[in-house]
């Protein structure tokens, strides 16, 4: 995970310098904790027993232990992919289920891999696999992604972002 | 093999489709609450905290995280205690039941008893920044059918939501897929 003076100093990626199959670099968290999984439903005031309460989880849902939340997952994608791009690129569309269930101890792995790049309207489009795998290498996101980076010299990435015509 | 009658009744089948309400969220966009998302999400970004670097930016003030947005809706301070309501009536409540359904959404009236988040599918549009107000309006964007592979009848239910900001600019929309079973 970067820090906030390797974000603060990110040198751009540019369209130019990708290539299909190319993978992004991972991002490693964790292990993750019952705290962890507590502060994020403080955070985003989501009260449902199975990510604090084990005793409820475990006993009443019969699930594993209390659970990381699929809200955390939907957010660390678009963060990832957001550190990826910056500062001039953007992060325009990401989808995902939700397979295996990530609990506490859990060591996690954000990745991703280019999977095609195209340009359209004079824009640099860059589609992506994308996955939350844990330390059993078990896919917990699988997904897809589609990002923009700029040119070495064209036209800027559009801010707010424009959907493209097709 | 399938097991029993289709649950996709024509009672459900007329909600695909359905627009509730657009909604204002209670407050604006503002700092205290953007830090404690963004230490939960584990993401230092600046562009979320430093004035100063962030009006250096193209986005030229701070912001927040992608869909942050969608995470604005919560308990307004008025009303009845959310999470005592959860209690009332059954003290052995998973926390949920008590908070009112704010997305103007008919209920899905189906015997299958349980709900999972199958997936998810995020477009980002702008950013929303300190002091913005945030809007959401929701829809049944598709309900369908499938068998499970014991050939029991599921649904699955796709419910997208617009965000926008107080100049009407929309900012994200997320849809989310919801397994009735």
């Amino acid at each position: 995970m970067p820090t906030a003076r390797e974000l603060r100093n990110k040198q751009q990626l540019h369209w130019e310098d990708v290539l299909e199959d190319q993978q992004l670099p991972d991002y490693c968290i964790g292990p993750i904790t019952t705290t962890h999984i507590f502060r994020w439903s403080a955070a985003i005031e989501n009260w449902h027993r199975i990510h604090y309460d084990k005793e409820f989880a475990v006993g009443h849902d019969k699930l594993p232990d209390v659970l990381m939340q699929g809200s955390w997952k939907q957010s660390i994608i678009p963060q990832y992919l957001k550190d990826w791009v910056l500062p001039e690129g953007w992060v325009w569309k990401a989808s995902f289920q939700h397979r295996a269930m990530l609990v506490p101890g859990d060591l996690l792995t954000v990745w991703g891999r280019v999977i095609r790049k195209y340009e359209a309207e004079d824009l640099g489009y860059v589609d992506l696999e994308i996955g939350i795998k844990n330390q059993a290498n078990t896919e917990s996101c699988p997904g897809f992604a589609t990002v923009l980076l700029p040119f070495r010299d064209g036209r800027k990435v559009p801010y707010p972002f424009i959907k493209p015509s097709q | 093999m399938s097991c029993g009658n289709s649950v996709l009744t024509p009672e459900i089948q007329g909600k695909i489709g359905f627009l509730g309400e657009k909604t204002k969220c209670w407050g604006v966009v503002e700092r205290e609450g953007l830090r404690r998302f963004s230490q939960a999400l584990m993401d230092p970004d600046p562009r979320y905290w430093d004035d100063e670097f962030a009006a250096s930016t193209k986005f030229g003030r701070v912001i927040t995280p992608p869909i942050y947005p969608s995470y604005m809706d919560r308990s307004p301070p008025w009303g009845d205690d959310v999470v005592s309501q959860s209690f009332k009536h059954n003290i052995n409540s998973d926390g949920m039941g008590g908070f009112p359904n704010r997305s103007g959404l008919p209920p899905i009236e189906t015997s299958l008893k349980r709900i999972l988040n199958g997936g998810n599918e995020i477009e980002v549009y702008e950013y929303a920044a300190l002091g913005d107000e945030i809007y959401f309006q929701s829809k049944y964007a598709g309900i369908i059918e499938r068998e499970s592979k014991k050939g029991d009848h599921l649904l699955i239910v796709t419910v997208e939501t617009t965000y926008t900001n107080q100049r009407n600019q929309v900012l994200c929309v997320t849809r989310q897929a919801l397994i009735h079973r």
